[in-house]
């Protein structure tokens, strides 16, 4: 019998803000232990917790970017459980009555996956286990998080990793989070489970816990996939339950009941008040959002007419989708800006990080100024490689590397005249050609193109040299 | 039902010492509260009503960063620290 995958994600984000969400410790990441902590985050009887504003902004632009509903009147609940991440042993969250309610994650695939809401939470304490004792960092604790819980909509591992793409990439663009999944500022959890092709009913669903790699998503995922095929396959019942993913081993295991307790005992926190959200408020925040990645990506496909396969590279990172909007003003061919930036810029930009920071020594009005120079036709497509390249080994603009004479091209006599040169200098290469060595031409090519030092156009060479071979 | 085992084992989690002689009284203490919470809990409350008596709304903090505590502040009421963490002996 062939099955399907159905998994619905939950993914914990640290908002960017400044300070803590109750009170006005820093958030930076690391530092020594417990030196970001005050009485409010430690937990401390008799302190007041007082709400961040700009966690409730920053919120609610995560809310907007997903085509969420933001809620007029929201309120924050105390989730308990006792374990020593939780110097309170309660957690401050939102359940009854969320910021966020609904929007979904639109895929390549055209699918929507819908989220079931968002709410905001602080974050907990760092656990370092130790020889079977447990040492505490409380300078995460109170750190504010969004959690974006989806409805089980994902149906492939494929699905999976361009939703947990999608969300990191439009959170970085509205920039209330790096997302970085190695220092944890982005984790998932993933609810996974099976159910024959077909069935509208589902299967019974297992939980990994805290996964904060994609590829690890993955792994996790078609691990767990296969583990509940086999047990049904073999007659057994999947069991409801959490699980914890071993990147050592690649497999999924039970976590103790401990960590697992699900009563957690909800109630309204009496310390914070009602957020009443202005519909004025939102409509600020909303148009404080830049274009978002899925738009660009539509409008250069449809108005700039770029290959969907480049306006996806493009508008991966914000920077670099900025990068291509400011240099392709007034430009004839946005094609030929994008080609430059996706070929010789990405190059020089090879890692993620290099592409998230796009710092170039070419400035976008560089870039521009040189496809002007292309699009008038002062300058062949190969000269302006070789220009781009000086341009970004100096920071230098085109004009420093272009002189007067280059422009204008090579007129049809001159080319005449450099075949003719090319052909009488390389009698070896005429001949291999005649004798069916089409690569030979290249050779040919390439003298003509040194001795218009760049200027003659490559494929007209090619033309006017098989001309005159015959 | 109250134990004398529940207060005890409250007294644990609250870091609080409770001599031998006053569990029994501390116990029935403890009854009679829950007891009173019971009878509260019997009152009808619309969530409208009681959800925010004080009538606040929208208190907030600004975004500015202040200073935070001296570690050794911090870890002061630390049953056990070590190299300026919390220390949780497992019990098991």
């Amino acid at each position: 019998m062939k099955y399907e995958l159905v998994s619905g994600f939950e993914t914990h984000i640290e908002l960017s803000t400044r300070t803590k969400i109750f009170c006005n410790c820093t958030t930076q990441f690391g530092g020594e232990p417990n030196t970001h902590c005050c009485p409010v985050c430690i937990g401390l009887p008799g302190t007041l917790p007082v709400l961040n504003r700009e966690v409730v902004r920053y919120a609610i632009k995560a809310g907007l970017a997903v085509h969420g509903e933001i809620a007029e009147i929201a309120k924050m609940d105390r989730k308990n459980y006792c374990y020593p991440d939780l110097s309170k042993a309660y957690q401050i969250s939102q359940l009854y009555a969320p910021l966020i309610i609904g929007g979904y994650v639109e895929l390549s695939n055209g699918r929507r996956i819908r989220l079931h809401h968002i709410h905001i939470e602080e974050d907990a304490g760092k656990l370092i286990h130790q020889h079977g004792d447990t040492y505490v960092d409380y300078n995460r604790g109170g750190v504010p998080l969004i959690e974006i819980v989806s409805e089980p909509d994902i149906r492939s591992i494929d699905e999976a990793k361009e939703y947990v793409e999608r969300l990191q990439q439009v959170m970085r663009y509205i920039g209330i989070s790096d997302c970085k999944m190695q220092e944890g500022s982005m984790r998932c959890d993933v609810n996974i489970s099976v159910r024959p092709e077909g069935s509208e009913k589902f299967g019974t669903r297992t939980e990994i816990k805290n996964m904060n790699s994609i590829a690890n998503i993955a792994k996790a995922m078609e691990y767990e996939y296969d583990r509940q095929v086999d047990l049904i396959e073999s007659g057994g019942k999947v069991i409801q339950e959490t699980l914890r993913y071993d990147d050592a081993t690649g497999t999924t295991s039970p976590m103790r009941s401990k960590e697992d307790a699900h009563d957690y005992r909800y109630f309204r926190d009496p310390d914070l008040v009602t957020i009443n959200v202005p519909r004025e408020e939102v409509e600020r925040l909303r148009a404080e959002l830049p274009e978002l990645p899925m738009d660009k990506c539509r409008r250069y496909v449809n108005e700039l007419e770029i290959p969907e396969k480049d306006a996806l590279l493009l508008t991966k990172y914000r920077r670099i989708s900025e990068y291509f909007d400011e240099a392709i003003k007034g430009v004839k061919s946005p094609k030929t800006v994008s080609n430059f930036i996706i070929g010789q810029m990405f190059r020089r930009t090879e890692t993620e990080s290099d592409k998230e920071l796009f710092e170039l020594a070419t400035s976008p009005a560089q870039l521009n100024e040189l496809v002007r120079l292309l699009d008038s036709g002062k300058i062949r497509n190969n000269l302006a490689k070789s220009t781009l390249e000086k341009m970004l080994d100096s920071g230098k603009g085109a004009l420093e590397f272009i002189s007067e004479s280059d422009m204008g091209g090579v007129d049809e006599n001159a080319l005449l005249e450099l075949c003719r040169k090319a052909i009488e200098g390389n009698p070896k290469a005429v001949e291999d050609y005649k004798n069916g060595k089409e690569k030979a031409i290249k050779s040919l090519v390439g003298n003509v193109m040194k001795n218009s030092r760049g200027k003659a156009d490559a494929m007209a060479a090619e033309a006017k040299i098989k001309e005159l071979i015959g | 039902m109250v134990t004398r085992e529940d207060v005890e084992n409250i007294a644990l989690l609250s870091k609080l010492f409770v001599p031998e002689e006053e569990l029994d009284s501390l116990t029935q203490s403890m009854q009679e509260i829950i007891n009173f919470a019971d009878e509260i809990n019997k009152a009808d409350a619309d969530e409208e009503g009681f959800d925010n008596i004080n009538n606040l709304s929208n208190v907030f903090h600004e975004d500015e960063v202040v200073e935070s505590y001296p570690v050794e502040e911090i870890l002061k009421n630390a049953p056990e620290q070590a190299e300026d963490h919390f220390l949780v002996r497992n019990r098991e």
